[in-house]
């Protein structure tokens, strides 16, 4: 008797398909319990990539979150020091021995040394920074995606005149470039809010607004392409059927369904927001009171202090590149954890 | 004339500045450490009303060779047309190279300028109460077409700087204007259609002499004298502007080379050979070749002028960056030339708010200089230098003297006390101030003047702004610049002379007189020194600065400033022109 070539045998060799098994047994009744999130981070908690950048990033979070704890541990401050203090303006401006590198021997005073120039203790901005990045780049990405996931339910669900205007209004911000656009905004802001006394909060909420704006058209027209295919499924034609309101099958019926491009667009807008803070406050239209790796980056960046204290240069540049890779790694497992398509 | 770049910025990158005349220069320090490189002495400016062409050979000059400039964050000048010219950067280059005027500066042995004559026989001749000038032409002078120069020609050149509407930015606005004869109601010869400038009788001819009116006395129009708006320009429509700016007829050693001129990025200068070294009291014409390249990146001209290279062999940078200059001075010796530019720099506490000698002088003492310099890229004793005073030092008639006995140094304490004595103890002494906020150095700048003021007692309110913080102080009506009260200007004088300092600065209604003081004695006082008789005048400027100081303390001088100039290992006699903060154009050659 010959057996059956694609036979439940062979299958289960080559796929990641959980066997066949008796579903009566201890195993398959676990396996039925779980919802698709917790398959999916059971996925995810497999992948090694994952585990390493999920760790990454909680690091960085860390460090944002208790930035100011940190600070007091080490004993340093974002205060400005008399640059005199702590540089030698006859030696290139770099820090003088006693503040370690380059020039001196490490001290935890300065656990990451001080500024050449100005003085400013590292590792206070670092980590400041990292507070300003972060913020920033989450709350950007969390309300680009509010605003994109809701014109594209509401885009694709109602259809006709209400897709054609939203839809337009999409186009419309698609076509306006980011970096003129944020370069025409900072004198505006700075001619109306430079008097005012929390000019340095104004400045970081209109970063928000400005990184939002720009953001959110690409996960609007993802959601809207998922809602048009989504709509015409039974389920929601059932609930049309029995008169369910719109947003009740908006948000229960289809929303649900959605969560993984909703998260997969998040994962990856964060990386991204961080990467355009950084790269906006280099060019001095977005945090411009130094603290911000950005402003780091640009006040390290000249040869001099590259050839004699590379450490100031790396500082930032590492933060900016490990968190926006992790986090683009990240988000590339958080998508194909999601995708029960996937094979790898 | 203000310095574009406002507080502790780098002076390489201003634009537009016009500086100094009566300087001083390097001795330069020894070559293998270099460190105690100092700038020499000045004594103000000289003059030599008897110099004659040729000038005299630089020891070890060899001809031929092309000498290459490069200026970082320089845009050089928009035009070359020499009756616009009112830059550090474009009348350096021109006066020294291409357009002659009635007087110039030769710089001598101990690197003091001298006024000598150059298209003028002599230094000119004045009335008794300097109200009339006579300049004799030298009948020797050419153009580069062979043409001799005529008097007619720099008469009309002269009278082209009446015009203040086609030259809106040229000197003749603040000086022509000003002092010469019935000059506010002649429109000039474009703007008043008059092309061959007939209707204008402050000027005149007769033979070679040129006699120029004036309406009030004048006795600084031999300095005046060379600037080169004071030369000669093609009669009638030849010398049109604005096309004239483009390729301007040159009567010096050197002519641009044709399309040598691009604006904003490279100026190219060849011999000319129909200029007689007789006819020049003061100008060489050794190399072959000038290459001036404009809007430099600084850490570029670093690296190229430490490297030694071929091509940086023969280079000449106009400043360096700050980074470097560790580097640069144990490595470059004597090539390395710092040197005064006649500059100022001021904070400028608004008198009708400030109204407390007290307040002021405990600004003084609460403004930590040292660390605003380092933070804002400056090497401090090197390019900026503790003030004492407002005239900057070589200047004639200056005074060596404090006005608390004292050099006034960052002492918070101290200023901690002034306020007390002026009844703020209590609480902070508010100050508005404004930076720009687009330099990080000027953003660092401004933390490090915080700081030290709140020590002192004062609390800071700082606006960031992202225009020319010069757009904000001198408009009036500026929202922003009514809530300041403290403000600042950097100056640098135009000839040695404390009439181009102090009236600019602190008469009452002067433009740059952001402070807004206004004494009537000191008004009357600044009047009355122009008729002093010549020999007094210096020594009567020296008084008034420090009779300002002591009693009034209207202005903080928080700097002098100097250059830095870095010169290839194949430039011959590497020097800085004390007259106007550049490098020596006039006597420099490539060592063959």
């Amino acid at each position: 008797m010959s057996a059956d070539t694609a036979g439940p045998e062979t299958l289960g060799s080559l796929s990641n398909e959980p066997a066949p098994q008796d579903p009566n047994s201890e195993q398959a009744k676990e396996i039925a319990g779980k919802s698709p999130l917790r398959i999916a981070l059971g996925r995810l908690a497999r992948d090694k990539v994952a585990v390493v950048c999920a760790l990454v990033v909680l690091f960085f979070i860390i460090c944002a979150v208790f930035a100011g704890t940190i600070s007091n541990l080490f004993g340093v401050s974002l205060d400005t020091p008399l640059a005199s203090e702590r540089v030698d303006g006859l030696n290139n401006n770099l820090p003088k021995p006693e503040m370690g590198p380059p020039n001196g021997p490490f001290t935890w005073d300065h656990p990451m040394g001080v500024a050449p120039r100005t003085g400013q203790d590292n590792m206070a901005y670092w980590l400041y920074g990292c507070r300003v990045s972060l913020t920033i780049a989450t709350t950007a990405a969390i309300i680009a995606s509010i605003v994109g996931v809701v014109v594209g339910l509401l885009s694709g669900f109602l259809g006709g005149k209400v897709d054609k205007v939203l839809s337009f209004f999409i186009d419309m911000f698609l076509t306006i470039p980011f970096l003129l656009a944020a370069l025409t905004l900072a004198p505006i802001l700075n001619e109306r809010f430079n008097t005012a006394d929390n000019y340095a909060t104004i400045q970081k909420f209109s970063l928000v607004v400005v990184l939002s704006v720009f953001g959110w058209m690409g996960t609007a027209r993802l959601i809207r392409g998922e809602v048009l295919s989504l709509r015409e499924r039974e389920f929601v034609q059932a609930a049309r059927v029995m008169g369910m309101p719109t947003s009740r099958i908006l948000f229960k019926e289809l929303l649900p369904n959605l969560a993984a491009p909703i998260i997969i667009s998040v994962s990856l807008m964060l990386p991204a927001f961080v990467a355009l803070e950084a790269g906006l406050a280099f060019l001095g239209i977005g945090v411009t009171d130094g603290v911000s790796w950005g402003q780091m980056i640009l006040d390290a960046a000249t040869p001099v202090y590259f050839r004699d204290y590379p450490q100031y240069l790396w500082q930032p540049m590492i933060g900016v590149v490990a968190l926006v890779l992790s986090l683009n790694l990240l988000g590339d497992a958080i998508r194909d954890a999601l995708d029960p398509k996937t094979r790898r | 004339m203000k310095r574009n770049k406002p507080l502790a910025l780098v002076a390489g990158a201003a634009l537009l500045t016009l500086a100094a005349c009566g300087g001083g220069s390097s001795e330069n320090g020894d070559g293998d450490g270099g460190t105690d490189r100092e700038i020499g002495a000045q004594e103000g400016g000289t003059k030599d009303a008897e110099r004659q062409g040729p000038a005299p050979e630089v020891e070890g000059a060899a001809a031929g060779g092309t000498i290459t400039v490069y200026l970082p964050g320089d845009p050089g000048p928009d035009s070359l047309d020499p009756t616009g010219g009112w830059s550090v950067t474009g009348n350096s280059i021109q006066q020294a190279l291409t357009s002659r005027s009635l007087t110039q500066y030769s710089r001598d042995e101990e690197g003091q300028p001298v006024l000598v004559p150059d298209l003028a026989t002599d230094l000119g001749t004045p009335n008794e109460d300097f109200t009339e000038w006579t300049f004799t032409i030298r009948e020797d002078a050419t153009w580069e077409d062979g043409k001799p120069v005529t008097a007619e020609e720099v008469a009309f050149g002269i009278c082209r700087s009446l015009d203040s509407e086609a030259f809106p930015s040229g000197p003749g606005t603040e000086y022509s204007k000003t002092y010469f004869a019935g000059a506010a109601d002649y429109e000039g010869p474009y703007t008043g259609k008059d092309p061959n400038c007939e209707n204008y009788d402050g000027i005149t001819v007769e033979g070679q002499d040129i006699t120029i009116a004036m309406e009030t006395p004048f006795p600084d129009m031999d300095y005046w004298g060379s600037f080169m708006a004071m030369g000669p320009a093609p009669l009638g429509n030849a010398s049109k502007p604005p096309n004239y700016g483009n390729q301007p007829l040159s009567n010096g050693p050197y002519k641009i080379a044709p399309g040598g001129y691009k604006p904003n990025e490279e100026l190219r200068l060849v011999k000319n050979e129909q200029w007689a070294a007789e006819s020049d009291p003061a100008r060489h014409q050794y190399a072959d070749e000038w290459v001036f390249k404009f809007n430099q990146d600084q850490a570029k001209v670093d690296e190229i002028m430490l490297s030694d290279n071929s091509d940086s062999q023969t280079a000449v940078a106009t400043s360096l960056g700050s980074g470097n200059y560790n580097d640069a001075n144990s490595q470059l010796g004597e090539r390395l030339v710092q040197q005064t530019s006649q500059c100022v720099s001021t904070l400028t506490p608004d008198y009708n708010k400030i109204k407390e000698i007290e307040v002021r002088k405990a600004l003084a003492y609460a403004y930590p200089y040292e660390d605003v310099w380092i933070s804002g890229g400056e090497v401090p004793g090197v390019t900026r230098d503790y003030a004492n005073s407002i005239m900057p030092p070589g200047m004639a008639g200056k005074k060596d003297f404090q006005v608390d006995g004292e050099q006034i140094k960052y002492d918070p304490e101290k200023s901690k006390e002034l306020l007390a004595e002026a009844g703020y103890g209590d609480k902070p002494y508010e100050i508005t101030m404004v930076y720009y906020e687009v330099d990080p150095l000027a953003k660092d700048a401004q933390d490090q003047i915080t700081k030290g003021f709140e020590a002192g007692g004062f609390s800071v309110k700082a606006i960031p702004v992202q225009e020319s913080p010069y757009n904000i102080w001198l408009d009036p009506d500026n929202k922003v610049n009514k809530q300041l009260n403290m403000r600042g200007v950097n100056w640098c004088s135009d000839w040695p002379a404390g009439s181009t300092m102090l009236p600019p600065l602190l008469k009452g209604g002067a433009v740059y007189n952001t402070a807004g003081f206004d004494e009537a004695s000191i008004n009357d006082e600044m009047d009355s020194i122009a008729t002093l008789p010549l020999e007094d005048q210096a020594a009567a400027w020296g008084d008034l600065d420090e009779k300002i100081m002591t009693e009034y303390f209207p202005i903080i001088p928080t700097a002098f400033r100097n250059d830095l100039f870095v010169f290839g290992t194949k430039i011959g006699n590497p020097t800085g022109d004390g007259s106007i903060g550049a490098p020596n154009y006039k006597d420099l050659f490539v060592m063959q």
